[in-house]
């Protein structure tokens, strides 16, 4: 029904005078056909992590968000590792991302010479395509042990005063997450940025150094203020796609649900993502199925918010810059 | 440009015109097969994938019928069965109630039926400490996946090992974070052994460990213990055998520090003799640490030894294809054929009672 609807709306529109032509009408069917069906299976997949959560959410309530462990066996589930696992983990690859990202950026658009940036650019946007479980495999194959061996013992040593670089336990642990996620954000973010300072107007650059500044100084006074916004935006996508990443980290972080709030990075933890990778086709109860939806609607909402704030912050800085959005 | 134009149209349909050759084909040859034998899809238990990987070809050369199995975890067999998107689902845990009612589909349950025999075991990476020389105990055992040991030179376990020159190192627990038929086995030995582990964490395919780090999958956990000095895990024998992994001897009822052979396999399932095997295998048959009697004294059983069932509908229309690749699993020939793989041949009455509980299988 709804094609024939939008088929009778086409002799309406301003172009009446020219003939209908069936290709115009197959586009505008196709076209709407398929952001309808993308709209209505966002609702459906909604509708069915809140059905599916109704008796998770009615027998802990908000208390599960507070409660630590995760046991099949006496039907006792809480979210809290998860929570703050999947904060830590996101925001710690967040951390460590954005300057190597920015710097990657900075190198491709304004030091680089030409020859070199095709063929890095190029390659950087190909850590993007690498699917999550080969990195995971990666990360507990080849730089868990290495983690374990040199780096963490290292930091230790040297940082041991700060509780995040406590001692060390195997080469799965909430560090290597991060680093795995540090790893697969870093393309995107680093090439929203590339985009966004190859947009600087040349005239402002130019001025700046024509007024003697050095090159620093014009990245640090024309460029970065320019793309502040976008940047940020820019992180804040990568923010949601370290939120959401499951695989490799259920491979590397080394699940362990029953620490709760714990500082040390070199503990083995656990995020939604993983455990959700870990139980969902496991699951022994009915409650733990329906635990495991609510996980899963805590997952969307923080993911919504996300990107909501991430298109809040580029339309705002779009109707700064004068550019239509 | 409408040369450009006329060379990518021509491309595009040069390509469909693939696509839907190859499609007809490809359907064609499907076809073909079908008429021939038939395939099976199965998906779960990756402890019985290695048998299938003997089995499959065999029969297909036999009976010209394919078996296409997935090495997807138990846990996930379960729910692929449930969802009936296999023909049959392995898992080396039984149905618990919940999954045995997430399993009825339109009123049609499903059957848990053994098939293999086989078991898990502790291995462990600890320097200067070979395959089958350190020894433990159950208690002992429980107690260092408790946290309550948690050095490799504690009196708990030097005690046992007098011979042996025991590193001062922290001990690494290991365990696999996804569900699996082993963590099932492993946990429920050490409910059997220790009464505050039955009590504080209990047994399933996914517990809540009281400390430790997950691997993901049979791969993951031996990927921590390979890297970490002092770690201890568990993975299935004939995974152990094949990565070469540096298995614990561990003190079964009758006082024996045994190890995971077939012969002690064997030992341990002939428990089921003095058992009565429950309707249907409803709620399995666990041969965990058989205990000692006066009549029989299990002197060398390996007391992590488990079964591992096949998933069927109670109701497929795939009823007589699935039927006849049971019926030629239980055959003496196939239990034999994966003993290399550390699999021992299934007891006689289980047997008996797996090929009484296939008649219940209709089309």
């Amino acid at each position: 029904m709804s094609t024939l609807d939008t088929t009778s709306d086409v002799p309406r529109r301003p172009f009446s005078g020219r003939r209908v032509r069936l290709g115009d009408l197959l586009l505008q069917g196709v076209a709407g056909l398929a952001a309808l069906g993308a709209t209505v299976l966002v609702g459906l997949i909604a509708y069915k992590i809140v059905e599916g959560s109704r008796l998770s959410i009615s027998t802990f309530g908000l208390g599960f968000l507070q409660r630590v462990g995760w046991d099949p066996v006496h039907n006792l589930f809480g979210a809290e590792t998860f929570l703050f696992g999947t904060a830590v983990t996101s925001i710690g690859a967040l951390i460590l991302a954005t300057p190597l990202a920015l710097g990657i950026a900075l190198f491709l658009t304004e030091l680089a010479p030409n020859w070199v940036r095709g063929p890095v650019t190029a390659l950087v946007e190909t850590l993007a395509a690498i699917p999550s479980v080969v990195i995971g495999l990666w990360g507990i194959l080849v730089l868990g042990p290495v983690l374990l061996n040199d780096v963490m013992p290292a930091l230790h040593s040297a940082l041991g005063f700060i509780p995040l670089f406590g001692p060390t336990s195997t080469g799965a642990s909430v560090f290597t997450a991060i680093i795995v996620l540090t790893i697969m954000i870093l393309p995107i973010v680093s090439s929203i940025s590339r985009e966004l300072f190859l947009g600087v107007p040349s005239e402002l650059k130019e001025a700046a150094l024509g007024l003697g500044t050095t090159r620093w100084e014009m990245v640090r006074g024309v460029i970065l203020p320019y793309t502040r916004g976008g940047v940020a935006a820019a992180m804040i996508l990568g923010l949601g796609r370290a939120l959401g990443e499951a695989v490799a980290v259920a491979q590397v972080i080394g699940s362990f649900s029953g620490n709760g709030i714990s500082w040390n990075l070199f503990n083995p933890g656990n995020s939604i993502g993983s455990e959700l990778v870990n139980e969902f086709l496991n699951y022994s109860t009915t409650l733990e199925l329906s635990s495991l939806f609510y996980l899963a609607l805590i997952l969307l909402v923080f993911s919504l918010a996300v990107n909501l704030l991430a298109q809040v912050i580029v339309r705002r800085v779009a109707r700064r810059q004068g550019f239509v959005s | 440009m409408p040369k450009h134009g006329m060379l990518i149209r021509s491309i595009l349909v040069l390509a469909a015109a693939a696509l839907l050759a190859s499609i007809a084909v490809g359907s064609a040859a499907a076809g073909h097969k079908s008429r021939q034998g038939g395939t099976l899809r199965g998906a779960g238990s990756s402890l019985v994938a290695p048998a299938f990987s003997i089995w499959a070809p065999a029969y297909q050369s036999a009976k010209g019928v394919t078996v296409n199995y997935s090495s997807v975890g138990s846990g996930a067999g379960i729910a692929q069965i449930s969802a009936r998107t296999v023909d049959f689902g392995a898992s080396d845990a039984p149905f618990s109630t919940a999954q045995a009612q997430g399993c009825v589909v339109n009123g049609v349950g499903c059957i848990n039926i053994p098939w293999a025999l086989a078991a898990t075991g502790p291995v462990v990476n600890i320097p200067g400490v070979g395959t089958l020389q350190l020894k433990l105990t159950g208690p002992v055992l429980a107690k260092i996946y408790l946290g309550q040991i948690t050095n490799w030179s504690d009196p708990a376990i030097t005690k046992l090992n007098p011979g042996l020159n025991l590193p001062n190192m922290a001990i690494h627990v290991v365990y696999r974070s996804d569900g699996s038929g082993d963590t099932y086995a492993f946990t429920n030995y050490l409910s059997k052994v220790s009464k505050q582990w039955a009590s504080q964490v209990g047994y399933a395919t996914t517990v809540n460990w009281p400390t430790g780090t997950g691997g993901h999958g049979n791969n993951g956990v031996a990927a921590v213990i390979g890297a970490t000095s002092g770690s201890i895990g568990y993975v299935s024998t004939a995974y152990t055998i094949a990565n070469h992994l540096r298995i614990a001897r561990l003190k079964n009822a009758s006082g024996r520090y045994a190890a995971p052979t077939v012969r002690a396999i064997e030992s341990a399932a002939s428990l089921v003799n003095s058992r009565k095997i429950p309707k249907n295998f409803v709620g399995g048959l666990s041969i965990v640490n058989p205990p000692k009697t006066k009549t029989h004294k299990y002197t060398n059983a390996w007391p992590i030894s488990t079964f591992t069932y096949v998933l069927v509908p109670l109701k497929t229309p795939q009823a007589a294809l699935i039927k006849s690749l049971i019926k030629w699993v239980l055959q003496p020939a196939q239990q034999k054929s994966i003993q290399h793989l550390v699999f021992a041949p299934m007891p006689t009455v289980v047997v008996k009672a797996a090929e009484k509980a296939l008649n219940k299988i209709s089309s």
